[in-house]
């Protein structure tokens, strides 16, 4: 038990080293999923019968495709030395991302009950006035658990990304076992590293969702 | 009719196969009061949706204020002249009640925020609500929300209030106090078009009842009229089955 110690305090270092880059390709790789999944969003409620279709078909082909593949694809087929690793990792999580958050974000705002959109369009307020005050801030509030997991789960899918061999916290993992053979001992210390980060993603959605709670009696 | 506020000619609107408008032409003067009634599916409510372009029409032409809607460009300065009160009261649950009704005129830069909080003041004074001023939509009763909604439309301070069903989501006991704040706004003068089934408040503050089936205004008389001699065969079934 103290060697299981001592082992995770010698090699903690490395491994938190590898979880910076987690952080970092995670970052950006929600980044860039949230701001393709918001015009995605945009296209599929817009009403127009080619923009919707152009939205679903994208969300298709990146829901339907594992993100191993399209890590590989993605990297080895199209990217290959044109972008660099880092870069290449958040495009690759974003892209994956993107296709659910769209969902996520269509979902939410199609959930808020229409004649909210009536009730403010009867005072004066444009379309836009009104999804800006009035839709988008309930569709938020109904999105945000939907969201996290979609968080938590890019998280843990950067260790996927370990295949295009970036430097995250489980290539680290990997590359720390090749040399000493302590796959037990290492992978766990990888595995609660994962665990700590998340659960205090999940306290910051909780705290969030209480800010937000305007229909609590 | 030239002094008419709200003039409605042939009137046509299709859902998909459905016809639901056929051929509706009525005006409305200034400081009316209209009651629209007549059975379920008969078109009320599409009607008055009409009014203020939350339906599209497929025919004929409704002028309000002097202004035809279909040759309207700025559809929310239209409506800015026209308050909807609607049967599911839907009130803004992420503001209280006092940003309900001042969230409108501020950002439509109609007043400046003191302004509006003022005016919300009196307005929730005039719907006995000025104490829930601060709370969230939430904790108030279905009554309460009417009311809130009520005052949130008159903050706009519209020539014209329309009221879908206003009471016909709420508990009996709370019908009432909607109904007596409808009827301090009749006192006041406001034109009002309002689609109920609340004879008894039809036949006390109307000016005029309309009574629609299927797509038709079918009669159009004043209260006194309409509900002791109504002229036609299924208005008389209609009153009786609801009186």
């Amino acid at each position: 038990m103290a060697d299981y110690f001592s082992m995770f305090i010698k090699y903690l270092p490395r491994l938190l080293g590898g979880l910076r880059m987690t952080i970092l390709i995670a970052i950006f790789g929600l980044l860039i999923a949230v701001i393709l999944g918001v015009f995605l969003c945009i296209l599929s409620i817009s009403g127009k019968k080619v923009l919707v279709k152009i939205a679903n078909f994208y969300i298709t082909i990146i829901r339907g495709t594992p993100l191993m593949i399209l890590a590989l694809f993605l990297y080895f087929g199209v990217i290959k030395d044109s972008l660099p690793l880092v870069m290449s990792a958040s495009l690759i999580l974003g892209l994956n991302a993107s296709a659910f958050m769209a969902e996520i974000f269509r979902a939410g705002i199609q959930a808020i009950d229409y004649g909210q959109m009536e009730a403010a369009r009867s005072l004066g307020l444009s379309y836009g006035q009104t999804m800006r005050k009035i839709i988008l801030p309930q569709a938020f509030k109904i999105m945000i658990p939907s969201l996290m997991n979609q968080f938590i789960s890019s998280i843990k899918d950067t260790a996927i990304l370990s295949a295009i061999s970036v430097n995250e916290l489980t290539m680290v993992a990997k590359t720390i076992i090749a040399r000493n053979f302590k796959a037990f001992e290492i992978y766990s210390y990888a595995a609660i590293i994962y665990i700590v980060v998340i659960t205090a993603l999940t306290f910051l959605s909780k705290y969030v969702e209480r800010r937000l709670a305007y229909d609590k009696r | 009719m030239s002094d008419s506020i709200i003039s409605v000619e042939h009137l046509h609107k299709v859902f998909g196969e459905l016809e639901v408008l056929k051929d509706i032409s009525f005006t409305v003067a200034p400081g009316e009061v209209v009651c629209v009634i007549g059975p379920s599916g008969s078109g009320k409510s599409t009607l008055l949706r009409c009014l203020n372009k939350l339906e599209t029409t497929q025919g004929g032409e409704i002028t309000v204020l002097g202004q035809k809607l279909h040759e309207v460009k700025n559809i929310n300065a239209y409506r800015e002249n026209i308050g909807m009160v609607f049967q599911h009261f839907n009130l803004f649950p992420n503001y209280t009640v006092k940003e309900n009704v001042t969230l409108a005129p501020v950002m439509l830069k109609k007043m400046t925020k003191a302004e509006a909080e003022k005016k919300a003041h009196e307005l929730l004074e005039l719907v006995g609500l000025d104490s829930k001023a601060d709370v969230y939509p939430v904790t108030l009763s279905g009554g309460q929300k009417q009311r809130v909604a009520i005052a949130r439309a008159l903050a706009m301070n519209p020539k014209i209030m329309l009221f879908d069903e206003p009471t016909s989501a709420l508990d009996p006991e709370m019908v009432g106090e909607v109904l007596d704040v409808m009827k301090k706004l009749a006192s006041e003068g406001m034109t009002m078009v309002v689609v109920t089934h609340e004879m008894g408040f039809a036949r006390e503050v109307a000016n005029r009842v309309i009574f629609m089936e299927d797509g038709y205004i079918v009669e159009e008389n004043t209260p006194e009229e309409m509900f002791k001699n109504p002229k036609s065969e299924r208005c008389r079934k209609f009153l009786s089955s609801v009186l």
